[in-house]
């Protein structure tokens, strides 16, 4: 079943409705090759009861609302889609929720043409119609002023580019130094904090922090960083609380950046300290009292001083000829710890790339 | 271990075998590693010689087959391969280059390493702008039209991410020089030098640090120092003359030459001049160097001299048997040139210098070679670049002895392949 790009029976838009799938990327899969990631593979949900994907470990919350008879048809989507958590409770799918109606109908749309072999999943891509790596080039000549007639800007050297307008830098300038420079004003609790993480952060850096799965671990470890097996988090390893703020305000939710207020990412801050042991339980963070807050481990980071290291600093030529004496022995093998992907072992054994 | 680019050439004689009535016991292509290639005397005429091929006589596919071309299919394991459990998730995951299946210096665009933060933004080139601002005298915003005015140049540069071999810290792990050194590539790439775009802003005197930031749902940021962006960095938007692939920064990267390719900022947005260091995720939490007391170094950005044998190799084992052999490899450093590499059979007693090949350029990968007569016993082979600073390559121990295990980053320490007498070959540490 293929249908032409804008034809779903829903009122949405399927295109509109393939770049909004970005915010639930990070869970699902659709596609010919789709599988289950976090969230089961989507391919067909439209019209199959719910929690009924094969091989999928669903919430009990939605094997129960299955067995009431919960089947995936355009009412039914739509009411899960504005608020997941209220529609299913105890649901695990930790997502916000689309509050705007035209979005639910287009990502609607998308996924109703999307058969269970996932096909329709990617957009049949129309080639630029301009051999440029800029397609607005394309407008042919006689709609383009006259080259003469164009003004050439008088900042700078080769007067390229135009002047950024205060509202531009404001709406990107996003970033927190550790003396503050760069945060906004405002404040929040850790018990908002706490409120925003369960609904929206726990589902993959799990309730305390601890990390669900192999999803990164945000909290604990404290004076492992010399142990056999570290564990870097916000407490143990990084060295200025501003990292945390600047952080979650440009990089999470993982699948919906920049979707949290400038107060909701204080009032994360404040939980993630908590979390580790660094506020109590009835602490705001606010603008005031950001530059009182220290990390443990902020002494503990020292500069680039490899080339001092013996093997660099010696400079020595290297010996060629009889350099270490005997025949060469094994001492470790690949294959004692054959974790290559070719081998079929999936067990982490050893380091990681982070 | 899948390596089809043999299988292909031999079901094809298999078939013509059978037209001819032969068993194809008599063909080369049997199933040990060596032996594969003794053909000192053929027993019988070589069919693929004798008879007239269905590529002989039947004509092929014309122009615009394919009007972008692909490689041929007998290439089909000549491609990036991930490590599924080294992250949670393939949207901030990484994969490696095929670098057994390469020669020379260049990684083809659809080879070269991915390492994403928040999946592969889509970003049509007439909706990305370049915006500069911070220390500035003005603050500019650019669009694709706009770049493209600038001055270009092209230049060769190798791209290493910091955890390249990293999963070898603890001791050998991956087999397969793919998985412990494929987190490098080697482009050309067209764009215009940094310091023209900051000119002209006008950077102020007090403007000591650029944070680049990228527009992808990671809006990746580093802290760089304003020495090295106005010395060799670069905005590019074209490698190995095509513009760049999407999962490599389409339409606009940063080129940070030898230098840890986290800061090589993809789907670069923005440049801000500030008068210190951001301290952001990836220069605190990731990219520092944790060492055995606990302590960790930071800004360690520059990546050291290193180099790799590329074949043999585990995934590209000796299927000649013994005689003529051809070893080759990658070396490169961050500090400039390589100058020498040097091989070794035997696990580190004895040296020899090997040749290198093809252009010697700054902070681009170096290729070389060492032909030898294998005498069909066990190998030890190590290779060991010295860069134009005298920089030697460590052992993987002599870094361990200085760092710890935990560092994650920064292992350029020299590797070491097991030859087994059947031509097999794996990652082991010897002593
Ligand atoms: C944070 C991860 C996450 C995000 C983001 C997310 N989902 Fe889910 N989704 C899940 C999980 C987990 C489940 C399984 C729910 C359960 O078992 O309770 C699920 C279940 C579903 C189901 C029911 C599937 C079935 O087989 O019954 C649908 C439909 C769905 N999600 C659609 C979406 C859409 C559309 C989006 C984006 C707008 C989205 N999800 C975003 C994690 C997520
Ligand atoms: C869908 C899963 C998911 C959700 C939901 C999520 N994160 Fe994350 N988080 C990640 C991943 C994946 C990374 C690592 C990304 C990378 O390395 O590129 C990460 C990294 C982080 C880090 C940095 C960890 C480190 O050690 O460097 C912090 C802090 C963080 N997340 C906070 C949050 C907060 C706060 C929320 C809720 C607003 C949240 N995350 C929601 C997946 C998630």
């Amino acid at each position: 079943m293929l249908m032409s790009s804008t034809a779903g029976h829903a009122a949405g838009n399927v295109d509109a409705g393939r770049k909004l799938f970005g915010q639930c990327a990070a869970c699902h899969a659709v596609g010919k090759t789709a599988g289950h990631q976090f969230g089961p593979m989507l391919n067909g949900v439209m019209e199959r009861p719910a929690a009924s994907a094969d091989g999928y470990s669903y919430s009990d919350a939605l094997k129960q609302a299955a067995q009431n008879g919960l089947v995936w048809d355009e009412p039914s989507l739509d009411a899960f889609l504005e608020s997941p958590m209220t529609y299913v409770v105890g649901t695990k799918m930790a997502f916000a929720g689309m509050r705007d109606e035209a979005q639910r109908q287009d990502m609607i749309a998308f996924l109703q043409q999307i058969d269970s072999s996932g096909s329709g999943a990617t957009a049949t891509v129309e080639p630029p119609a301009a051999n440029s790596l800029v397609s607005e080039s394309s407008a042919p000549e006689a709609q383009r002023p006259l080259a003469r007639d164009t003004t050439v800007p008088e900042h700078g050297v080769l007067h390229l580019g135009r002047l950024a307008l205060p509202e531009e830098v404001a709406a990107w300038d996003i970033d927190i130094r550790p003396d503050g420079l760069g945060l906004p004003t405002g404040s929040g609790s850790v018990e908002t904090g706490g409120q925003i993480y369960d609904a929206q952060c726990a589902v993959c850096h799990g309730v305390f922090g601890e990390g669900a799965g192999r999803w990164p671990v945000l909290a604990g470890g404290f004076d492992t960083l010399s142990d056999e097996r570290p564990e870097k988090t916000i407490g143990s390893y990084w060295p200025y609380v501003s990292t945390v703020y600047d952080y979650v305000r440009r990089a999470m939710p993982f699948g919906n950046a920049r979707s949290l207020s400038d107060d909701d990412v204080y009032a994360l801050t404040a939980y993630l300290l908590y979390l580790n042991d660094q506020v109590s339980e009835d602490f705001t963070l606010s603008t005031d009292n950001f530059a009182s807050i220290t990390l443990p481990n902020v002494d503990n980071f020292i500069a680039d001083d490899r080339m001092e290291e013996v093997h660099y600093a010696s400079r020595e030529e290297p010996c060629m000829q009889d350099c270490i004496p005997g025949e060469a022995t094994v001492t470790q093998r690949a294959r004692v710890l054959d974790v290559t992907p070719d081998n079929g072992d999936d067990d982490n054994a050893g380091g990681g790339i982070d | 271990m899948a390596d089809s680019s043999d299988i292909s050439p031999v079901s094809s004689a298999r078939r013509i075998a059978l037209k001819a009535g032969l068993k194809l016991g008599a063909l080369a292509g049997g199933a040990g590693l060596v032996g594969a290639g003794q053909v000192s005397a053929a027993a019988t005429p070589d069919p693929l010689i004798t008879e007239v091929q269905d590529w002989n006589r039947y004509l092929g596919d014309g122009v615009d087959a394919n009007p972008y071309g692909k490689p041929s299919v007998h290439e089909s394991d000549a491609v990036r391969r991930t490590v599924s459990w080294l992250t949670a998730d393939n949207k901030s995951s990484i994969n490696f280059t095929p670098l057994h299946k390469l020669d020379g210096i260049i990684t083809p665009n659809g080879l070269c390493f991915e390492r994403h933060h928040g999946g592969v933004a889509d970003i049509a080139p007439g909706d990305h702008r370049l915006m500069i601002n911070g220390l500035v005298e003005t603050p500019l915003v650019f669009t694709m039209e706009d770049l493209e005015r600038f001055p270009r140049e092209s230049h060769v540069y190798f791209l290493e991410c910091a955890a390249n071999s990293g999963m070898e810290w603890r001791g050998a792990q991956l087999n397969g020089c793919q998985f412990t050194h494929g987190m490098v590539h080697n482009v050309m790439y067209t764009g215009v030098k940094l310091k023209h775009l900051l000119a002209e802003a006008g950077v102020s005197p007090r403007g000591k640090w650029l944070l680049p930031e990228g527009a992808d749902p990671s809006h990746m940021t580093r802290s760089i120092p304003i020495d090295k962006a106005m010395d060799d960095c670069m905005v590019v938007f074209r490698m190995n003359g095509e513009a760049l692939r999407p999962e490599q920064g389409y339409p606009l990267r940063l080129v940070v030459p030898g230098w840890e390719g986290n800061m090589w900022v993809k789907w670069l947005r923005r440049l801000e001049i500030g008068d210190q260091p951001w301290h952001h995720r990836e220069e605190t939490s990731k990219y520092t160097d944790l060492l055995a007391d606990g302590t960790a170094r930071r800004f360690t950005w520059t990546m050291d001299v290193k180099s790799i044998i590329t074949n043999p190799s585990p995934q590209s084992p000796i299927r000649h048997g013994r005689g003529r052999t051809v070893l080759t490899g990658l070396a490169w450093s961050g500090h400039g040139t390589v100058k020498r590499v040097d091989v070794s059979i035997d696990g580190g007693r004895n040296w020899s210098t090997a040749r290198l090949d093809g252009p010697t350029l700054a902070k681009s990968l170096h290729r070389f070679y060492y032909e030898f007569d294998w005498d069909g016993s066990e190998l030890f082979l190590q290779s060991r670049a010295i860069d134009e600073q005298r920089q030697v390559q460590p052992t993987k121990d002599a870094l361990r002895a200085e760092r710890g295990v935990n560092s994650i980053y920064h292992n350029n320490g020299i590797q070491t392949w097991h030859i087994r007498p059947d031509g097999s070959a794996e990652n082991v540490e010897v002593s």
